[in-house]
């Protein structure tokens, strides 16, 4: 399984956005390669941390995807290691799912973090999703009227909703629910305070209207609504929009 | 016959008899050489002539002759004198009591010439009584020059013949005849000299037995069989000190006692009860030796003293020591003493009572408080180990020594917990590292098969069957990863590897959203779910594991449960429990014991067609556990009902 080859290899095309897949299993670093190059990217392999320093000078990369356990140079120390130099893009693969794995990762200076195995499609709208941004170069100009949170933006006055730059569309009641949430960024809400604001009418049995609402907004814009990053739910509480 | 040999040596009644021979050969060897000792000078002396009793009868009758003769003549002569009239009257007292003497001796001879006249004075008739005196062997001869030294009076003779003209031979003649004490002297010399042998012999032989006997009875006392234990008698139960003083002081008692019948002279009476006594005295020396040897056997000999009891309870207690007892016996000792002085010393008394009484009872007080308060630190550390402080150092330094072992004790203690509770940290992160690295073994090669899986279902195949078998290795890569993933939870979650970090929960509300997440499902499995809620129920509960267990519940109600049918879900609270309770109608009868399914892989449907890990209840139920509620499943017929208690929220 551990890799042999001293070098990294892959040649980045010019015309295109780079990816650094850094891995000790060559199988999977294979793999992503496939899916990656499906989606039009340009792929450099590597197996250790040092490999992945090493392309990362020498070669222009727009996302890194790196595993943590790897012999010679983990991919915690890999990503301090990156951060002091550029401020590429990395998802963290690890399988490692802890919670505190997830936090360490992040807090080391990862953009996301993805636990193995992984879904492919996921992991491939999570690269999009941080490649965008990466290169949105700054973003649009955006309005004072727009609420924003990470890649999230609301815009009231349109009544859209744009995730990484994409419209979602949502139905009316679900626009609601956004608008009452996304307006008080960072406050958690029950159910029935939701209703209450939606619906404009007092709560008495809301049942699981809210939370079926909710779930459904999720899938449209969370990459994977099990694990949501914007819309959270805070068990036996109630629902917020995470503040970025 | 060995072994008759050597039982016999272990039996009691060898040794009881090598202690009689022991004690007897004592005895006899030691009359011996008292017999020996006291007769010794007969008994080296080559004749009877040689012995100092002889020399010293003879020489007295020598010289008793020479004063009857030369000094007192007759008792017309001792009257004539012209002395002092005692002088004449203990002269004549004299004359008569030597006369008396010298005719009792008969077998004394003598023979006293005066040179200057020739005459010759003998007490004995025979013509030849010169010649005869001078061939007898015992014959000596006194001059006024003569010197013999071998006679005790040799020189008073000498003296009383000084510037006289006599000269005198005495002999005892030969053979003697009974009637003086020269005979009886003579026949008891005899007597004594062939006695003598048999009593050298018997003598050795004593000692040769005792040593033989004794030498066993070392060997062999305390043991019953080869290399056995010693057995103890009831005398070394004694403490060897108190013991060793009683043998001392009954030696110096018997020895007092011989010391003051023998100064009277001895006689028949004395002489047994002096045996008497030596024989009670070795008998007691005797047991004494032989215990102290059994104790040396048991290597308790200085164990089993009462000084060292003594010291033993003073200084080795573990948790309080004696000696302290001591102190305080000592301290009241003295303070008695102090008062006694003072009420004795009259007026100097105010003076003692301020500088000694005072002093002493406030230094004995100052001493007590700075005890009592190294034991109030004692009890801090105590008190800060029991609640949980496990680093709080004790300073020993300033403990008293009255509680100096206590205060080890409680160290040690602190010492034992330590180790205890880093051990049990090391085993939980081992744990906690086996799970780790065991699901990153797991999960890395199912990554790969996940996605060649899903690699291969992209590319055209161009086989129906190729499509439908990547079909299934992607249902199971699927299944494997959900199994992998609830594996690890619940052994996090059954060893207590997991972070609760609980707040104030909406059980009701949970509830909502947990049903809103499976709102999808539940419409696909075709149940009707109802919840029926109290006001409001707000437990004290970690909102992520709730919603586990809620999920588990769910996922079980909608993986188990009959199509058609309605699923209740109750929300309600006891007086301290939070209840959430999820009734529904299972497809498949249910012959198994309730608590069979919270075991782990135990699964309702015993063909495990379905997905699942067989894990959700197990976990369900981990997870109230840890959260310090209960589970608990019922079965009636078809209907499955699960209730959850978890403690209230209370407001502080």
């Amino acid at each position: 399984m551990c890799n042999k080859t001293k070098q990294y290899n892959g040649v980045i095309e010019v015309d295109k956005l780079n990816v650094l897949v850094c891995d000790d299993d060559i199988a999977i670093v294979d793999a992503l390669e496939i899916y990656l190059k499906q989606e039009n990217y340009g792929v450099v392999k590597a197996y250790t941390g040092i490999q992945a320093l090493q392309a990362l000078s020498e070669q222009k990369i727009h996302l890194v995807l790196l595993d943590i356990m790897m012999p010679e140079l983990d991919g915690l120390l890999t990503t301090i290691k990156i951060r002091e130099e550029i401020n590429v893009p990395i998802i963290i693969l690890s399988a490692r799912s802890e919670d505190t794995d997830k936090i360490t990762g992040l807090n080391f200076g990862a953009d996301d973090y993805v636990t193995k195995p992984f879904n492919p499609l996921e992991l491939m709208a999570r690269v999009k999703s941080q490649m965008r941004r990466y290169t949105a170069l700054g973003g649009l100009a955006t309005d004072s009227r727009v609420l924003k949170t990470g890649s999230l933006e609301l815009d009231p006055e349109a009544k859209e909703l744009r995730v990484d730059g994409e419209d979602i569309k949502l139905t009316a009641t679900e626009f609601g629910i956004m608008l009452f949430l996304m307006k008080n960024m960072g406050h958690v809400f029950s159910t029935g305070q939701i209703y209450e604001h939606v619906w404009n009418e007092p709560s008495y049995s809301a049942e699981n209207t809210v939370p079926v609402h909710i779930r459904r907004i999720r899938e449209k814009i969370e990459i994977n609504p099990r694990e949501p990053k914007y819309l959270k739910v805070v068990w036996g509480i109630g629902y917020k929009i995470e503040k970025y | 016959m060995d072994t008759k040999l050597r039982s016999i040596k272990y039996s009691t009644g060898a040794k009881v008899a090598a202690f009689l021979i022991v004690w007897l050969c004592v005895m006899s060897a030691v009359g011996s050489a008292v017999f020996l000792l006291y007769h010794h000078e007969t008994i080296n002396c080559k004749s009877y002539f040689d012995t100092y009793k002889f020399k010293n009868e003879f020489s007295t009758l020598v010289s008793n002759a020479v004063e009857y003769n030369v000094k007192l003549k007759s008792e017309a002569n001792i009257r004539s004198s012209g002395d002092a009239e005692d002088v004449i009257k203990s002269n004549l007292q004299r004359y008569s009591l030597i006369k008396n003497k010298l005719s009792g001796s008969v077998n004394f001879a003598y023979c006293l010439k005066n040179t200057s006249t020739g005459e010759i004075v003998s007490n004995i008739k025979a013509e030849n009584a010169p010649a005869l005196i001078q061939k007898q062997p015992s014959v000596v001869y006194y001059d006024q020059w003569a010197y013999n030294s071998n006679h005790p009076f040799g020189t008073g003779i000498t003296q009383m013949l000084a510037d006289t003209p006599y000269q005198i031979y005495a002999a005892v003649i030969e053979p003697l005849k009974p009637g003086d004490v020269f005979y009886d002297d003579f026949m008891s010399y005899f007597e004594i000299k062939s006695l003598a042998n048999n009593i050298t012999i018997l003598l050795i032989a004593s000692i040769i037995l005792t040593v033989l006997a004794f030498t066993y009875l070392i060997i062999f006392t305390g043991r019953r069989e080869p290399g056995g234990e010693i057995n103890l008698s009831f005398i070394d139960r004694l403490y060897t000190d108190v013991y060793s003083t009683l043998v001392f002081f009954a030696a110096i008692i018997s020895i007092a006692v011989v010391a003051h019948i023998s100064y009277s002279s001895p006689g028949q009476v004395e002489t047994i009860v002096i045996a008497l006594i030596f024989g009670i005295d070795v008998l007691i020396g005797l047991s004494y030796v032989l215990s102290m040897i059994r104790q040396i056997k048991c290597g308790q000999i200085f164990r089993n003293t009462l000084i060292y009891k003594i010291f033993e309870l003073c200084f080795n207690g573990k948790t309080f020591k004696a000696w302290t007892l001591l102190l305080l016996s000592g301290y009241g000792l003295v303070n008695g003493i102090l008062f006694a002085i003072t009420a004795a010393s009259g007026d100097g008394g105010f003076f003692i009572f301020v500088f000694l009484v005072i002093p002493f009872n406030v230094a004995a007080i100052y001493f007590t408080a700075k005890a009592l308060l190294s034991l109030s630190q004692i009890m801090e550390a105590a008190k800060e180990i029991s609640a949980g402080n496990l680093e709080y150092a004790l300073d020993n330094s300033k403990i008293s020594v009255a509680f100096s072992a206590f205060a080890k004790d409680i160290q040690s203690i602190q010492g034992g917990l330590k180790k205890a509770v880093a051990e049990a940290i090391k085993g939980e992160r081992m744990k906690t590292d086996l799970i780790a690295n065991v699901s990153h073994d797991l999960k890395t090669p199912l990554t790969s098969v996940i996605n060649y899986v899903d690699l291969l279902k992209q590319e055209d195949l161009n086989n129906e069957k190729a499509g439908q078998y990547i079909g299934i290795l992607e249902e199971k890569s699927a299944r494997l990863k959900q199994l992998i993933e609830d594996l690890i939870e619940a052994s996090k979650a059954s060893s207590g590897n997991l972070n609760v970090s609980t707040e104030k929960v909406d059980l009701h509300e949970l509830v909502m959203q947990a049903c809103g997440e499976y709102e999808e499902k539940i419409n696909k499995a075709e149940l009707d779910v109802h919840i029926a809620a109290d006001e409001e129920v707000s437990i004290t509960a970690d909102g992520i594991h709730m919603w586990r267990i809620v999920e588990n519940l769910l996922s079980n109600v909608v993986k188990y449960s009959l199509p058609h049918t309605r699923v209740y879900i109750n929300v309600a609270k006891s007086e301290s429990y939070g209840l959430l309770i999820v009734k529904n109608i299972s497809a498949t009868p249910l012959d198994l014991r309730p608590e069979q399914l919270t075991e782990r892989f135990v699964r309702g449907d015993e063909s495990r067609t379905t997905e699942g890990s067989g894990l959700g209840l197990s976990i369900a139920q981990s997870l109230t556990n840890i959260q310090g509620g209960r589970f608990k499943i019922e079965i009636d017929g078809d209907l499955f009902k699960v209730t959850v208690e978890i403690p209230l929220w209370e407001e502080i």
